[in-house]
């Protein structure tokens, strides 16, 4: 196909706004897909992300359109994970693209996430086409949509089409606009190859299969390839486009998007962002843009019973084979045995790696409280980075702790704004910015990250009824007066139970912290004492008293199947608690620092 | 191939342990003893607490049975004789040849039935079943519904222990559990009682909905007034499927009902009674046979509606229950088919079930009764016992176990450590 008749565009959407309804629209309208097929929506591939609404793994289809000129066009889409964790992988997949679609729900105007991806599309030069959806809905106000657009993001927003994905309607006027306004990939299919990778998973029968989008070059079957920034050279075995069932290609040419197989057995081999070009005849430099992933948040995974340790690791194994922006290494604690120390790209993801690893593994696990990664300045001159609260050096030897702080962008509708403002207050945000957008004020603040991960999406929705939305990015590391509170039962200081907390709010948290810790332990047969203590004084105490008696007041030759089963049951619940010393402490209390501070 | 060059394997198993098609691959060498339990189904009304087999009369039930003065409908008597007198029968080929060392006729409200009843279905069992010739004879009976005619009727056909359900002194708590008798009646019934019977069971409830430590002692001392010989100290439970488990009723907090416990078991130490099992406390010499038959995992015969049996046979353990609902009980047993369902236990499980009765017991049990009634050495429990013992919850001494006062305490979490897993 000429390069003329090939259109690369992403679709930039809040969640719920009805992103993956019309891609679903689209690949039907283009025949990609029958009806029966159509019964899922097939973007959003994994149980998980259907229920949260989300897309983590990025999918392509490449489509055929007739359009009204009666001439054929080729349309890649390009999918685009969801999630304010992933927006590094949503750069990658829209500089894959010279166009996109912005798709706003008309009756509920634009969103903190679609702006940030919008601006990341601006960018890096792709179009945007904005689009009003459920324009159906009789709530819709396609005027002022249209008008919060031009304010926020700044384009024009006169030409948005009007659209339903629900209903079908205005998709064709969408596929039209595409052709129309979006330009055709410019490149030389005969220049050295440079071929940007979009995305790349895990299959069980081929290995690693990486979604591409060609610059420069042609790439053929046979062909030696090199990862640029990985330095890796692999023999392509097969290439294709997905329509979106893979379909063989003899070659991908500049301007084209589809898959590579090339025998790569490890997900971490293939690193979004990086350049492939063939090892004969290289391109001089690579495609701008790649960025290693480094983990932003750290937790310890224990298994509940320790000869759960291997089918854990195996677990872990499994899921980074798939998700190559899980980090995870042994780690031993005193209290809780062999586990792992996991790094995440932010709190979703760390909750999508922790649901799954107990949904589709099967996996009960002990989660320790989410922790930002700490640079510590020691006397020395030295630099350690603690991603683990326990791990943190004797006060003597550090000259000065940094947090990591972040911008955080937050678009609420007016009502809700003296909840969020609060809200950024008591978290240590520090106003940035304040700007009103009709019905919705976009909030600026920089704030230290380790506060986020706490608890403040759940209270962001809280107090602004489900209608905030929110962004971030790291901004830089700054020292910070950060204390580590330890948590001791028995006298014994748990070391999965430590965090790092601000001064200023440190004896509160910990005394809220020992309080929680209370209600969630459960009687045992001995006293469990509970303390808070910074450094060596402590802070909180308190004592879960021990039961005075557990036993069935009645048993005779009756019926003793009840008897065993209450028995039973006892155990059961018994055996989902985590044994620390004689102690038995239940899988929500190891994260009861979440739910303190409010 | 050659069937020359099969070779033979000869099992290194002993023949005994390799499992018959019905046993459970145990072998025992002799039956341990064996008691008699026979269910009345009925009650003048169910109590909101009792998740025992018992059905309310409801009048016009049985009409051609007559009524009480209370306007309830009696139960069908001769009928049910009949069909226990079946039941038994049919049970007879399981139980051959073996002595019966105690009765207990319980429910329900066997003191429903009548003397001549009892007398009849007494001279039955003689007749069919060796019976030891000091056999207790124990008979339920609510203290709302007897007379004294009654009591020397159960006395003259052999009855020669009677357990009433108290529970209460205080018309307040009875009121809440539902009991259709009062304080004065509980009054009455253990005047009565004692004047017909020198060996009876009083049994009371602590935990009462709203009740305080000083009712739970008030309500004991009213009891050892009467000077029983034995009594039963329960902690109110709620049951599931019972009326207290849909409704549940404001009770003492867990602290105030341990406080109630000690408080009782100090009172009834003081008053000269044993605390033999968790919830039992007799005078010398009057412990209940019965029962101690059930927790030193003895066998047990049930016969009536919904009654459950524990039978020792060569090569197993039976569990057996007969048809719970009294109208299919009765018609059942007419035809001769009185059980339920049957089964043998599994042999890994019997360890569980004679720790569930017998670490009940103050006294314990000694390593001969284990390995007599389980037909496995102690030896296969040893670890559990060791643990238990570590933690303090066990005391061993040679040959014997005892739970500890911390185990008799957490009983629950000593016998958690016996139980078998389940594939």
């Amino acid at each position: 196909m000429p390069m003329q008749h090939i259109r690369n565009f992403s679709i930039i959407a809040h969640i719920d706004h009805g992103k993956s309804t019309l891609a679903d629209r689209i690949i039907h309208l283009c025949g990609g897909l029958s009806d029966r097929e159509m019964e899922a929506q097939v973007l959003d591939s994994m149980d998980i992300e259907r229920e949260r609404g989300i897309t983590i793994k990025a999918q392509t289809a490449a489509l055929q359109y007739r359009a009204r000129s009666g001439k054929i066009y080729n349309l890649n889409l390009i999918d685009t994970p969801g999630h304010v964790d992933f927006s590094y992988e949503v750069s990658r997949s829209l500089s894959a693209c010279e166009g996109a679609l912005l798709v706003v729900d008309a009756s509920q105007g634009v969103e903190a996430q679609t702006v940030a991806n919008c601006y990341t599309a601006i960018e890096l030069g792709v179009d945007v086409l904005p689009v009003l959806n459920k324009i159906d809905l009789p709530s819709a106000m396609p005027d002022q949509a249209r008008q919060e657009i031009e304010d926020v993001i700044g384009i024009d927003a006169s030409e948005a089409i009007l659209a339903s994905a629900k209903t079908g309607l205005g998709v064709e006027d969408i596929l039209e606009a595409i052709i129309e306004r979006i330009p055709p990939p410019k490149g030389d299919p005969d220049a050295p190859l440079k071929a940007l990778l979009v995305d790349a998973w895990f299959d069980n029968y081929v290995g690693v299969v990486m979604l591409v989008r060609v610059f420069d070059g042609t790439l053929r079957p046979k062909d030696r390839i090199r990862l640029m920034a990985s330095g890796s050279t692999h023999l392509c075995e097969q290439v294709g486009v997905f329509t979106p069932k893979a379909v063989p290609r003899d070659a991908l040419r500049a301007g084209e998007v589809g898959y590579v197989i090339s025998g790569i057995k490890e997900l971490q081999a293939a690193k979004v962002g990086d350049t492939l070009t063939l090892l004969e005849r290289p391109a001089a430099d690579a495609l701008p843009g790649f960025k290693e992933i480094k983990s932003q948040v750290f937790a310890g995974l224990y298994p509940v019973e320790s000869n759960q340790y291997d089918g854990l690791r195996e677990s872990l194994e499994k899921l980074k084979l798939n998700d190559a922006s899980l980090r995870y290494e042994p780690e031993v604690s005193q209290a809780l045995g062999f586990g792992f120390r996991c790094g995440f790209l932010g709190l979703l993801h760390m909750e999508i790696v922790q649901e799954r690893l107990e949904r589709e593994f099967d996996q009960d696990l002990i989660t320790t409280a989410p922790t930002v990664v700490y640079e510590v300045l020691l006397r020395d001159g030295s630099l350690l980075n603690v991603e683990n609260p326990a791990k943190l050096p004797e006060l003597s030897k550090i000259e000065e702790i940094r947090e990591p702080i972040i911008t955080i962008t937050v678009f609420v509708p007016q009502e809700y704004l003296g909840n969020v403002i609060t809200l950024c207050n008591q978290k240590r945000g520090n106003q940035v910015d304040m700007t009103y957008h009709g019905r919705q004020v976009q909030l600026v603040y920089e704030m230290p990250m380790a506060e986020v991960v706490m608890d403040f999406f759940d209270r962001l929705k809280s107090v602004s009824r489900g209608y905030a939305s929110l962004d971030y990015e790291f901004k830089a590391y700054r020292a910070a007066d950060v204390v580590k509170l330890d948590v001791l039962i028995n006298g014994d200081r748990v070391d999965a139970l430590s965090v790092i907390l601000h001064r200023t709010n440190s004896i509160y948290r910990g005394r809220e912290l020992a309080a929680k810790m209370r209600e969630l332990i459960p009687r045992q047969m001995y006293d469990v004492a509970i303390q808070a203590a910074i450094g060596a004084n402590i802070i909180a105490r308190e004592n879960v008293k021990a039961m005075r008696k557990d036993v069935l007041a009645k048993c005779y030759g009756g019926d003793i199947s009840r008897k065993r089963k209450l028995l039973e049951k006892q155990k059961a619940g018994k055996k989902r608690m985590k044994q620390v010393g004689s102690v038995e402490i239940p899988q929500e209390a190891f994260l009861a620092v979440l739910r303190v501070g409010k | 191939m050659a069937d020359s060059r099969r070779r033979t394997i000869i099992p290194l198993l002993p023949a005994q342990r390799l499992p018959s098609p019905a046993g459970t691959g145990v072998r025992f060498s002799s039956p341990p003893p064996l008691a008699l339990y026979i269910h009345v189904p009925w009650c003048v009304q169910k109590c909101p607490y009792c998740d025992f087999n018992s059905h309310a009369l409801r009048l016009g039930d049985f009409h051609s049975h007559g009524s009480n003065e209370r306007g309830t409908a009696a139960i069908p008597e001769s009928d049910y004789l009949a069909a226990l007198i079946g039941d038994l029968e049919s049970a007879l080929p399981l139980v051959w040849g073996r002595r019966v060392d105690s009765i207990f006729f319980g429910g329900g409200t066997p003191s429903l039935l009548s003397g001549e009843a009892v007398d009849e279905l007494l001279a039955a069992l003689r007749s069919r079943l060796p019976l030891l010739p000091s056999a207790e004879i124990t008979l339920e009976a609510n203290p709302g519904t007897v007379e004294s005619g009654k009591f020397a009727a159960f006395r003259a056909a052999g009855v020669n222990r009677l357990s009433l359900g108290i529970q209460s002194f205080n018309a307040k708590h009875l009121k809440a559990l539902g009991r259709i008798h009062d304080d004065h009646d509980a009054r009455r019934a253990i005047g009565m009682a004692a004047s017909h019977f020198d060996n009876f069971n009083l049994d009371l409830m602590y935990g009462l909905p709203e009740q305080t430590l000083a009712e739970a002692l008030a309500d004991l001392d009213t009891a050892l007034s009467y000077a029983p010989a034995h009594l039963s100290c329960y902690q109110l439970t709620i049951e599931a499927n019972t009326a207290f488990a849909a409704r549940p009723p404001v009770l003492p907090d867990a602290d105030a009902c341990a406080d109630m416990q000690d408080g009782i078991e100090a009172k009834l130490a003081a008053a000269g009674y044993r605390h033999y099992e968790t919830s039992a406390f007799a005078q010398a010499g009057h412990q209940c046979q019965h029962n101690l038959n059930y927790w030193q995992f003895g066998d047990y015969l049930g016969i009536g509606a919904g009654a459950h049996s524990k039978l020792t046979l060569h090569d197993r353990v039976l569990r057996q229950m007969r048809w719970k609902r009294p109208e299919q009980y009765l018609a059942q047993a007419a035809a001769g088919q009185p059980v339920q369902e049957e089964f043998a236990v599994d042999a890994a499980d019997l360890p569980f079930e004679f720790m569930l009765n017998a670490l009940r017991l103050i006294d314990g049990f000694d390593a001969s009764l284990f390995e007599s009634r389980t037909a496995r050495s102690l030896f296969s429990i040893e670890n559990q016992l060791r643990q238990a013992e570590d933690d303090g919850l066990i005391e061993r001494h040679r040959q014997h176990i005892a739970p500890s006062d911390r185990g008799r305490r957490f009983l629950n979490q000593l016998l958690q450590r016996f139980l078998v897993e389940r594939a």
